[in-house]
């Protein structure tokens, strides 16, 4: 029998992880907060790419799931509990629910019916968070004044008040949250879930509930953006509608694409362009999203797989004869047998 | 119903708006017949295939499978229930190998679809059934590309092998030959009739082909307008005039 197991190469991980651990121990402060939102960013596009990249499925409403997560998090807060755990486990059970419900109605639907519907319900969230001003405090939002902590074996007391710590914080939960989802990728849900976005009529008629594994898809994408939104309350010390807004919603989007949605580390890596040029761009300018869309065009037209995918490819093409990229993709591949 | 017909067809009928596809259609087929349906272009055979498996819910009449009523369930669930099809259009996971096509109606079948770990490339349960699918249909030197870079006839193997892998008791073959070369044809009728020989599966094609259907099948339904015209075995189609007429004629003098 020959050989039919995929490899997934993990020195890249490896690499970037051992990378991301020593970086706020050399670099400014300014870069080490900037690098704290890159992770939540990240975490929010890699979650939103389980749908896009791995299902097919467009949602242009995870800014809601993301906002739900902040608010719990500001509200419990607010009343007083600051268990670290707790929050974390709230911020992505609250959203999961929500994701639940919102999933019922709008996995039916396909592509930009689909994006439509699920912009939609982050507007309707939106709104209810813009106007229900006793529970979210309106448009100036929910601030957050005490912060949980961690205090680990009595010896090191992690905070979200110190920037290096808080950095440690995220990176941690990120950490774990983007492997939870890389195990999910590769399991045998994740197969299926690829196997709905090549063609989910062939999926229904090899057995599957398409409608239920959607429905499933779209909640552990809503719980690992709301927790990122958990995460992002603690950094920004205030949950906003904003977050739940449509332009909000955009944003996991654009990482996605830039970064490429056929590499389950893509839209992380795109979150760093993103914040990144940013950055760069404000110096000079105000009208920072004029740029982005000058830098966005060369980006959709010449990097087809994303600026991550198509290098990483250029780059397995090029040093490893024998590697293989592994991929959310098949493998492409010629057929050296020829035809029949 | 007799008490050996796995599949059972009272009355079916399809219509869209008042404009009838199929009507008043009743068969049943044998366990382990191979059995096939014909009827020219329009004659409403794909109409009928999806009607009893689940694309749509059936206007009118009854389907059975193994004596339980599945009239209009969802197509996962009759291919839950044992009963798989192949369509006339390809239809695979394109951007996926071939080994991960296969894999995913045994995931499903073997009810780990919502596992959110481990690898289905390290489980032997379905490793080992897939490659015993893929040698049945001459695709496992091929298991692990992706199945956009085979060639055509490589393709509809590959739906051959979805089809088979859960090992259904119903197959259903929506023009398994559609498109191929002689060469492709060839070789798709030695592998449906070695498929027929050695199992206890029931096979009902429909086919385009008059010689890979005289070649195949045991009984023979004829399609026309809608309208069951006629059924029996290959020679008592072929001698029969109103088949001649409608269908067999009309090509003789193409």
């Amino acid at each position: 029998m020959m050989n039919i197991q995929k490899s997934h190469s993990l020195s890249g991980p490896v690499l970037l992880t051992i990378l991301l651990f020593i970086a706020p121990l050399v670099m400014p402060t300014y870069w080490v907060i900037l690098l704290s939102e890159i992770l939540i960013m990240g975490l929010m596009a890699v979650s939103f790419n389980l749908l896009l990249g791995y299902t097919g499925l467009l949602s242009f409403g995870q800014g809601a799931f993301f906002g739900i997560g902040a608010y719990s998090a500001a509200l419990m807060l607010q009343a007083g509990h600051e268990n670290l755990f707790l929050i974390l486990l709230a911020g992505m059970l609250v959203p999961l629910l929500a994701a639940l419900v919102v999933g019922f109605f709008s996995v039916r639907l396909d592509e930009i019916f689909f994006a439509m519907i699920t912009l939609g319900f982050g507007m309707l969230f939106f709104s209810i968070a813009h106007s229900w001003i006793d529970v979210t405090g309106g448009s100036d939002g929910l601030p957050v004044f005490a912060l949980p902590g961690l205090n680990l074996f009595g010896v090191v007391q992690l905070t979200f008040y110190a920037p290096i710590s808080m950095y440690y914080l995220i990176f941690v939960t990120v950490l774990i949250c983007v492997c939870l989802l890389r195990m999910i990728v590769h399991s045998p849900f994740g197969l299926i879930l690829k196997a709905m976005r090549e063609n989910k009529q062939r999926v229904s008629y090899a057995g599957g509930n398409v409608r239920v594994l959607r429905i499933a898809a779209f909640a552990i994408s809503g719980a690992f953006t709301g927790l990122a939104g958990v995460l992002f309350c603690l950094f920004n010390n205030m949950a906003t509608p904003e977050f739940m807004h449509w332009s909000f919603s955009a944003k996991p989007v654009i990482m996605s694409v830039i970064g490429g949605t056929g590499v389950f580390l893509g839209p992380l890596f795109g979150a760093g362009v993103f914040f990144i040029l940013e950055q760069i761009i404000i110096q000079f300018t105000e009208n920072w999203m004029f740029f982005l869309g000058i830098v966005l065009v060369p980006i959709v037209l010449f990097f087809p797989e994303g600026v991550f995918g198509t290098l990483r490819n250029k780059f397995y093409k090029v040093a490893g004869r024998g590697l293989q990229p592994p991929s959310a993709r098949g493998k492409r591949q010629k057929n050296e047998k020829g035809t029949v | 119903m007799s008490a050996d017909s796995v599949l059972h067809i009272e009355n079916l009928g399809h219509s869209y708006g008042k404009f009838k596809v199929i009507e008043d259609i009743s068969l049943s087929i044998g366990k382990g017949e191979m059995s096939a349906l014909i009827g020219p272009n329009g004659a409403g055979k794909t109409t009928f295939y999806n009607a009893i498996s689940g694309k749509f819910k059936p206007s009118k009449g009854k389907v059975f499978l193994n004596g339980e009523d599945i009239t209009g369930l969802p197509s996962h669930r009759i291919v839950n229930k044992g009963m798989c099809r192949s369509f006339q259009i390809t239809n695979i996971f394109a951007e996926l190998t071939v080994a991960e096509n296969v894999f995913s109606p045994l995931v499903i079948q073997q009810n780990k679809h919502f596992r959110l770990h481990g690898n289905v490339f390290k489980d032997r349960q379905i490793t080992e059934k897939a490659m015993h699918t893929l040698e049945q249909v001459g695709l496992s030197d091929r298991a692990d590309q992706a199945v956009s870079t085979l060639a055509y006839g490589d393709k509809r193997l590959v739906e051959m092998a979805l089809v088979l892998v859960r090992g259904p008791t119903v197959v259903l073959l929506d023009e398994p030959t559609a498109g191929m070369n002689p060469e492709e044809t060839e070789n798709m009728i030695s592998l449906i009739r070695k498929l027929a020989k050695n199992s206890k599966t029931t096979f009902f094609i429909t086919e385009h082909d008059m010689k890979v259907v005289f070649s195949l099948a045991e009984k023979i339904y004829v399609l026309h307008q809608g309208l069951l015209l006629a059924q029996g075995k290959p020679q008592d189609i072929r001698a029969n005039e109103q088949v001649q007429e409608a269908y067999l004629g009309r090509k003789t003098h193409a």
